[in-house]
Formats: structure tokens, sequence, C-alpha cells
């Protein structure tokens, strides 16, 4: 008879870590950092800060200016593109792409800066 | 209808047989590990939008466009927003923590179980928010297909929860959930494309030129799902099914829930709950229109800041991230999420504007989220319709069991791991209690729309886990009695807002939305409080340390060990 391969529990190792700690509750460890890496990381900490500032602050100036923009202009409800009223399109649609190039943006400009 | 409902069983089995089957294709311990090490962000993102998009996006925007015009698209634009905040926040650095969810974060970054237990409960009351309107609106629809009591449909949507849970439909959760998301892509997007093609040129032109809805155009049945106050300036004489009669006004009269009436061509219509007609004044434009309490652009920035800061503290979103297999691919699943949820969130308001035109009386009935389903019966009444209505019960169903599933797990989990801590035994006694609960909770809820309800969850979240994870990851020197500071006065403030919306006195204009909304002001308070009590104290020497490790990227990834 071939012989099955023996059952094993397989866990994932961080709900191995889990486990641990939950049976060593309590028990917390100083975190530590290399001096190599602690420097690596302080430098990484603050070109991200730079970086994602700016994508805050780009991401931010779009949705609180759009509303704006609405609330200024009431007479964009009235151009109609495909005889949709423009201010619809600009809420149903632009907002999308926008937003995915601004995330792809900062993917690029986050991985930039670690590639250093 | 039992087709439909068959439907809906098909769903669940599918989703329970991937679950099993992802389990089983796995055999031995590297297989395992390699699959949870090599899941493509691709992949996972479209797991995170799969637990994502919930009853409240498949159901609710549309309906909220129907109540309270095209400013109600604002919602899946601050639902979508909440990922380049995570993208940009959080995401990386959450995930080089190695903390699965918030309360671990908590331990992770301050080493405070204090602070854990807090935050453990606060994923209680964000999970209740969230999951009582799932409950509620997967109700609504079965009571609306299947003509069951609500309280039937509720029961059965708690129970079918518990049951997919209890039974591991949720064991390989990253192929179910970016199945999930496959399925309601299809199923929100087919329909919504047959609808545009199948009215009549003159409803498309409707459709885009709103005119306020005041006298009833044809015959209009409306069958009543919750009690609803309805008020009249003249005498308006309703049909009942059996034929019988019912005046209703001049002034206000209160129908009850179960009621069917059946209002004749021509007639005025009624106002709801004290609200205006749909297709008014305000229903085209794009800015919010909260409860007709004026001040727009206030009401669209206050909905905007809890749904783009509340996203990266829900629980059950956070726990996703953690199948990323470093911070790195982490932060390109949060990017990918962004694009795939923008493809979705294209569809709610072709529904939307659809049934304004096609299905006003729904407003009447109080409950506009019924309004993606009700919609393919009224347009075609064969079988192509019908067709159309299973596709989109089934969606809706596959987006209420997604988004439930793992709420319920991240729940029970917070219950037996932080709060309680117990056996496996332990939590599956959890979910069950725990949906016992909410089924309870969700009974009452039927007047209150999915989208409010689930903004109050994002509210939450932005008031308590935006600011401790933001603070926590990016600035060294918060402290724990801080964290827990700015934590409290933010869940009191939400709580104390939503107790006022709910059972406090009436309010008007600006006032009542910073009530009914009160991101704008809970949102800063909690960061001011941590950080001014952060400031009074002293951070431990190894807190830069804790928090620079969160910043510092993996090595470079080298090829897989040798078995």
């Amino acid at each position: 008879m071939p012989q099955r391969p023996k059952r094993v529990a397989v866990t994932s190792p961080q709900t191995r870590l889990a486990h641990l700690r939950g049976r060593a509750r309590g028990r917390w460890r100083v975190p530590r950092l290399d001096p190599e890496d602690a420097e690596r990381a302080e430098r990484l900490y603050r070109l991200q800060r730079r970086q994602g500032l700016l994508a805050l602050v780009a991401g931010a100036a779009a949705l609180v200016g759009l509303p704006l923009v609405f609330a200024a202009w009431p007479v964009l409800d009235e151009v109609r593109v495909w005889s949709i009223p423009l201010s619809w399109l600009m809420l149903a649609v632009l907002p999308y792409p926008t937003m995915a190039a601004l995330a792809f943006w900062q993917l690029y400009r986050a991985e930039r800066i670690e590639r250093r | 209808m039992t087709v439909t409902l068959l439907a809906v069983a098909a769903v669940m089995v599918v989703t329970l047989l991937i679950g099993l089957h992802g389990v089983a294709a796995m055999r031995t311990t590297s297989d395992f590990l390699v699959a949870s090490r090599r899941v493509s962000p691709l992949l996972n993102s479209a797991a995170v939008s799969g637990e994502y998009l919930s009853a409240a996006s498949f159901l609710g925007v549309a309906g909220l466009v129907v109540r309270d015009g095209i400013g109600a698209l604002w919602y899946p634009v601050g639902f979508t927003a909440g990922y380049i905040a995570m993208l940009i926040l959080v995401a990386a650095p959450m995930r080089r923590s190695g903390a699965l969810t918030v309360p671990d974060f908590a331990e992770a970054r301050l080493a405070s179980p204090g602070l854990r237990r807090l935050s453990a409960a606060v994923v209680l009351v964000i999970g209740a928010l969230y999951l009582v309107p799932q409950l509620r609106t997967a109700g609504l629809v079965l009571s609306m297909v299947s003509s069951l009591p609500y309280w039937v449909g509720v029961v059965i949507a708690g129970v079918v929860v518990s049951a997919t849970l209890a039974l591991g439909g949720m064991r390989a959760a990253t192929y179910v959930q970016a199945f999930q998301f496959l399925v309601k892509l299809l199923l929100f997007i087919v329909p919504a494309v047959w609808l545009v093609a199948a009215v009549t040129p003159e409803e498309r032109h409707t459709a885009v030129h709103p005119v306020e809805f005041t006298h009833f155009t044809e015959d209009t049945t409306v069958e009543f799902r919750v009690d609803v106050t309805l008020e009249t300036s003249e005498a308006v004489t309703a049909a009942t099914p059996d034929g019988g009669e019912v005046v209703i006004g001049p002034g206000e009269v209160t129908v009850e829930a179960g009621q069917t009436l059946v209002f004749p061509e021509g007639a005025p219509v009624p106002e709801v709950n004290g609200g205006g007609t749909p297709g008014g004044e305000q229903w085209h434009r794009p800015l919010l229109n909260l409860s007709d309490y004026g001040h727009p652009l206030l009401a669209t920035l206050a909905m905007l800041t809890a749904t783009a800061l509340g996203t990266m503290g829900l629980p059950h979103v956070l726990m996703r991230f953690h199948t990323s297999p470093d911070g790195r691919s982490a932060r390109r699943t949060a990017a990918f999420t962004v694009a795939l949820l923008g493809v979705f969130y294209l569809f709610p308001g072709v529904y939307g504007v659809l049934g304004r035109v096609l299905v006003p009386g729904l407003y009447l009935s109080g409950v506009t989220d019924t309004v993606v389903v009700a919609l393919p019966s009224q347009v075609s009444p064969g079988w192509v319709g019908a067709l159309m209505t299973t596709l989109l019960v089934v969606g809706a169903f596959a987006a209420f069991l997604a988004t439930s599933v793992g709420l319920l797990l991240v729940i029970s989990g917070a219950i037996s791991h932080d709060l309680l801590p117990g056996g496996l035994r332990r939590l599956r006694i959890t979910v069950l209690a725990a949906a016992g609960v909410l089924v309870l909770l969700a009974l009452p809820s039927a007047p209150l729309a999915a989208g409010m309800l689930v903004t109050w969850g994002f509210t939450v979240a932005a008031s308590t886990f935006c600011p401790l994870l933001v603070l926590g990851i990016w600035w060294p020197r918060l402290t724990r009695t801080g964290a827990v500071s700015g934590v409290l006065v933010g869940l009191a403030g939400t709580l104390g807002a939503i107790a006022m919306a709910l059972f406090g006195p009436p309010l008007e204009g600006w006032q009542a939305i910073l009530v009914a909304q009160p991101a704008p002001w809970t949102v800063p308070l909690a960061f001011t409080t941590m950080v001014v009590v952060s400031l009074r104290g002293q951070a431990p020497p190894w807190s830069r340390t804790a928090m620079l490790r969160l910043h510092l990227d993996e090595p470079p990834r080298t090829s897989p060990p040798n078995r």
C-alpha cells in the first residue's frame, strides 16, 4: 500500500507569531535597529515624509477643489456634453482616472525613494 | 422569484467550494507558505476591492442618488479616495510593523496592552456600524424578491453569514474575495449597460433633464416597507390592492409598514418625512444634499473627510493587506485598488439617474436602497428583465456576503483574541453570539439608509484609528497616554453626535450637518488631543526606533529558499 504523506498542521508564520505572542502576553521587547539600518531608515523616513506631504496636499486640493468649483460655477449644470450636464460628468467620471493617476504617481515616487 | 433565490444559493455554494478547494489544492507546507508569500499585488487588490464593495456600494449609493440627488455620487469618490490616503500614509509601514490589526499595531508601536483593549473595543463599534446596514439591506432585498417579511430576511441574512463563516467559507480568503470582486463587477456592469440600451429615448432624455416629481404620471403602486409620514397640500385618494380606497391628507398622514397603495395618475405627489420630492431644485446639483439641511458644500466636505480618512481604519480592509509579502507590495496593492474601485464606481450613477425616472414611487416608500434590483422589471417585464433582476440580486448578495463575513470574523477576533482571550472554540461561539446581537440591532434599522450608517462607521474610524495610525507611523513623540486620550475623545465625540442624531431633538442648518456628520470636528479634535497630551508627557527612549523601524524597506528579495 503506498504510504500517504504524513499530515502536518500548517500555519502561516504570522499566525505562529501571533500564537506565541498570545501565550507570552506582556513580554514585549525593546525595538532595536543596527546603526547602519537606523541611518537608512532615518533617511527613508524623511524622504517619504516629504513625498507623502506633497501627494497629500495634491489629493486634498483636488478633493476640496472640485466641490468649490461646483459651488462657484452653477453654470456647469447647464452646459451639456452628449446632452448630459457637464457637472454630472465631472463628478461621476472625472475623479476616478484622476485618483488612479495620483495613486500611481505616488507609488512610483515612493518606490524610487527606496531604490536609492 | 424562486429562480432568484436559487441563484443566490448557488453563489453561496460556489463561494464555499472555492474556499474549500483552495485549501485542498495546497498539499505541503511549502505550497502553503509559497502561496501566502506570492500573492501578487493585482490579485490582492482584487481581493481588497472584493471585501470592500459592500451592499452599501452595490445598492446604497444608487438609492441615495434617487433620494438625495446627484450629489450622493460624492460617496463613492470618498470611498475611493480613502485608498489614496491609505497608500500615502499607512500601507507600507503598517505591513512592515507585522501587525494584522490596529490592536496589534497599538501593542507593537506603543507597547500598551490598555490601548490594545481600547482599540479592540473601537473595532467592535466600527464593525457594528458597518455590519448592521449590510444585514438590513440584505434583509430588504430578500423580503423584496420573496415577499417574506423584513425581519425574516434579516434573520436569514444573519444565519447565512454565520454559517458561511462556520463552514470555513473564508479559508483561502484571497481567492474567494478576488472571485467575489469579478462577480460583483460583471453583475453590476452588464445590467447597467443593458438598462441604458433598453430604455426608450424619451426616458433617457428625462433621465438627464430632471424635472421635479410633483404629479404621478401613471398609476403608481407603492409598497411601504417602513413607517412613513406623508404630507400633502390637497387630499389624494389612493387605492388598496383589495379594491378599497384610502384618503391621504390634506396634512400629515402616517402610513404603516407592510401596506401597499396605488396612487392614481395625475394626483399630486406627497412629501415624505418632511423632505422634498425627487428631481427638485436641489436634486440635480452635484453637491451632497444631506436631509435638506442646506449648506451642500459643508455637507459634501464633511462626508469626504469621514470616508477619505476613515478607510485606513476599517478593520476588515487592514486585515487584507497582510497577505502582501512585504511593505512594497502592500503599497502596490493600495494603488491598484484605487484603479479597480474606480471602474466599479463609474456605474452606481447610471442606476440612480434611471431609477429616479423609472421608479420614482420608491421614494415614497421611504426605502430607496432597493432601486438597483427594482429597475430591470420596470424596463422589461419579460424574461430578460427577470434575468437581469436575478443577476443584480445575486451581485448584491455577493457584496453583502463578502463584506459581512470579513467583518464578522474581525469582530469575533477582537472579542476572543483581544478582549477575552480564549481558544478556537471560543471563537466559534463568539461568531454566533456576535451575529445574533447584530441581527437584533438590524431589526429596527430598516428606515436608516445604508449609505448613512456605513458613513458613521467611517467617521468612527477616521476619528480614532486614523490619528492613531498616522501619528504612530509618522510622529516619534506620540506617547501611550496621548494615544489613549485621543482615541477616547474621538470615540466619545463621534458616538455622542450619532446618539444625538438618532435620539436627540431635530436640528436645522449647519448644526444639524455637524451632528449627523461629525467628522469635520471630531477628526481634528482627536488629532489635537493626541498631540497636546503627548507633548505634555515624555515618549520613551525607544520611541524613535520603534517608529523608524516601520520605514525601513526590506532587502531586495532573493530567490526562494531551497526545499
